[in-house]
């Protein structure tokens, strides 16, 4: 027992004479979040489209048009670009813009003499999400100008002189469209019904860039890290150090557990600070940092006893680093680590969460949620420890019986 | 407090070791002398218990060290060929580790760290890590780390291998001191004068077997006090050998095209007949050697083979 804290203690010196060795398992996952923090920013993800619109109209309506899609949310999506229609043609047929809209000269007057018009709106293919907002707010300002037309249509015509309207007329009409609106308002305010509105959140739409992926840039330092000391292993074979042990009465096991505790520790505290870093730096929502850091502890030591078992079958210290990598690179991949699940195809992110680190985030990310209690936690933590101590002994199976030979 | 009878370790075809037997007292060193790939250090890991061996049995200090294994090596300390140590740690870490792997604890240790400091001459650079050390200071610390625990039994598998003079002299005599202090030292090397210089009694290994075994004294009264002549150059072997079997008291140790080995007393008196005998066979030497009766004489004679090669 004694020996087992003497191998912690000798763990944590070499960390320390070396800190950059274990650090540097750590640049890829902080190189991949700092770029995808720079491309989508702190908050949540608002995909941003241009709209073309060749306006030949160029007359009240059609600018009132355009001034729809410059106001929130459409604004915030959205940047409106005049452009001249055969320009604007080649533009969206080379893929340049999410959508072409063509108003057409004389939309003013149709619109007010309430006679068929017609809008063009060319979608870009290739974009799937901003030209169907582009068509369905279209779709919705036509319905919304029906009406209008209906209600205050006499009023508008006023305007339709081809000159622009003196301000004695503007006040008249606006006076004129006042009272319609007071006439109204008893259909209007109140509502003649009630709506109530439920929101079903769908997490995976609406989480922030930092809930979505900091999670799998985090179970990405653990992979790596976890592979870079269970390679450890083969550098005390090769220094000579596991065969100067093998003859002392020094017990195995406990050099052996003395691993696991200095791995697990080191585990925990890349969790605190990486967990308090994210929280403060990202704004990564965590419910509760104790049960967060936990189960990054137990995941990360579990996920280094699976690569120091595959370590410790490997013939050589070389095969040992290609066995580790091909484990760990494509469990990194399917698992969610480089890319969340939710960017992945259903397919591939249904295969994806049945892996080790695709369960072991899942996890992680209800527990920062809050959407875990504490009985399922520790149903989690429960299995993990089980499959840990197989994987343990299955190690010192393998240290015993002449890995070091 | 070293018995080793007929020990014998196969790996799949191969046989290292091959019905080894000796015994090592308290005090003594005990060399095992053979070059590399005789089995010396298979040898040391049956001992030590690293390795189990395919038949025989090994006790040390009484304890058998396959059945009795942590009792066994309680009592040993070895110090292995490659350097085993901590390189990005400090020597006091390194010792402190190697202590504490041992069963030892403070302030006893830390007593025994300055001691075996001092002794290998470390003392001034306790906190620097390892991988600053020259290759001789290395090969101390690594010895300092073997005999933390004051062993009686103490394993050296070639533990000067590669290093300078000074340091040299400084772990041969350190070896003594251990055997002075009621040590029983096994020192395998392959180097002829150390083991020479330094062990009580040696055994020769080849090809995993003990080919000769004895005091210093003993081995080399098995030449019969011959000289060792090497000759090279140009020779029709069977011709060569035909022609010298009349001089008296030559023993034609090898022959080949390029160089013929002989045993022979008063080598230097009889040169000019050997010559002429040669030259008479057709034979023609181009340089000559003559090695006065050694260890590696009579390894040549027991193996027809140079130690080194």
């Amino acid at each position: 027992m004694r020996f087992l804290w003497i191998s912690v203690r000798k763990d944590w010196s070499r960390v320390r004479r070396d800190p950059f060795s274990l650090a540097s398992s750590l640049a890829i996952p902080l190189i991949l979040a700092v770029m995808m923090s720079l491309v989508f920013g702190r908050g949540q993800a608002v995909p941003q489209g241009r709209l073309l619109v060749a306006d030949e109209d160029d007359s009240l309506a059609s600018n009132l048009l355009l001034g729809a899609f410059n106001r929130d949310p459409l604004g915030k999506m959205l940047v409106v670009e005049k452009v001249a229609q055969a320009g604007g043609r080649a533009r969206i047929n080379r893929g340049d813009g999410s959508a072409l809209l063509i108003i057409p000269a004389g939309f003013q007057e149709a619109f007010l003499r309430n006679r068929p018009f017609q809008l063009q709106l060319f979608t870009n293919p290739a974009q799937r999400i901003l030209p169907q907002i582009v068509q369905q707010s279209l779709s919705i300002m036509v319905d919304g100008a029906f009406y209008v037309e209906h209600v205050a249509g006499d009023q508008l015509r006023a305007f339709d002189t081809g000159h622009a309207p003196p301000d004695d007329l503007i006040a008249s009409v606006s006076v004129s469209i006042n009272h319609l609106a007071a006439s109204l308002r008893r259909y209007l305010r109140p509502p003649a019904m009630d709506l109530e509105t439920e929101v079903v959140a769908d997490p995976g739409e609406s989480k922030s860039f930092a809930a979505t992926f900091l999670p799998s840039m985090i179970f990405m330092g653990l992979l790596f890290i976890a592979n870079s000391m269970a390679l450890d292993i083969w550098k005390e074979r090769l220094m000579g150090t596991l065969r100067r042990l093998a003859v002392s009465p020094a017990p195995l096991g406990a050099f052996l557990a003395g691993r696991l505790i200095f791995v697990a520790s080191v585990f925990a505290l890349m969790a605190l600070v990486g967990l308090a870093a994210a929280r403060g730096l990202a704004g990564l929502p965590v419910a509760s940092m104790p049960a967060a850091v936990m189960w990054l502890t137990f995941a990360g030591t579990a996920l280094f006893l699976m690569v120091l078992v595959v370590a410790l079958a490997a013939a050589t210290a070389r095969a040992a680093n290609v066995m580790g990598n091909l484990i760990v690179f494509p469990l990194a991949m399917i698992g969610g680590c480089f890319f969340p699940f939710e960017w992945m195809p259903s397919w591939m992110a249904r295969i994806g969460r049945l892996t080790p680190n695709g369960w072991a985030i899942i996890q992680f990310q209800a527990i920062l949620s809050g959407e875990i209690d504490a009985r399922k936690l520790a149903v989690a933590v429960a299995g993990l420890t089980a499959v840990s101590v197989v994987m343990f002994l299955v190690a010192l199976r393998r240290l015993r019986s002449g890995f070091m030979i | 407090m070293i018995e080793v009878a007929q020990l014998r370790k196969s790996f799949g075809e191969l046989t290292a070791v091959d019905g080894v037997s000796f015994t090592a007292g308290r005090g003594e060193i005990f060399g095992l002398l053979g070059p590399n790939g005789a089995g010396k250090t298979t040898i040391i890991s049956c001992i030590s218990g690293l390795v189990t061996p395919s038949s025989g049995h090994v006790r040390v200090d009484g304890h058998d060290a396959v059945r009795d294994g942590p009792a066994a090596r309680r009592v040993l300390g070895v110090v292995p060929q490659e350097i085993s140590l901590y390189e990005d740690l400090s020597a006091v870490e390194n010792l402190a580790y190697w202590g504490g792997a041992q069963g030892m604890r403070q302030p006893a240790l830390g007593e025994r760290m300055r001691t075996v400091l001092e002794l290998t001459g470390l003392e001034d650079r306790t906190r620097e890590p390892v991988k600053r050390f020259s290759g001789g200071m290395k090969r101390r610390l690594n010895f300092a780390c073997g005999i933390i625990h004051e062993p009686k039994v103490l394993l050296l598998d070639e533990p000067t291998v590669g290093v300078d003079p000074q340091s040299r002299v400084r772990l041969l005599e350190l070896v003594r001191a251990q055997a002075r202090d009621g040590a029983c030292v096994l020192y395998t090397t392959h180097y002829m004068e150390e083991a020479a210089s330094l062990c009580d009694r040696l055994a020769i290994v080849d090809h995993g077997r003990i080919i000769a075994a004895g005091t210093l004294a003993e081995l080399r009264a098995m030449l019969a006090e011959r000289d060792l002549l090497r000759l090279s150059g140009s020779f029709q072997a069977e011709a060569a050998k035909a022609a010298l079997a009349h001089i008296d008291g030559i023993e034609v140790l090898q022959a080949d095209a390029e160089l013929l080995i002989l045993a022979l007393p008063e080598a230097s008196r009889r040169l000019p007949a050997i010559f002429a005998a040669l030259a008479a066979a057709g034979s023609e030497v181009r340089g000559t050697t003559l090695t006065q009766p050694s260890l590696e004489s009579l390894f040549i004679k027991l193996t027809g083979k140079e130690l080194r090669e």
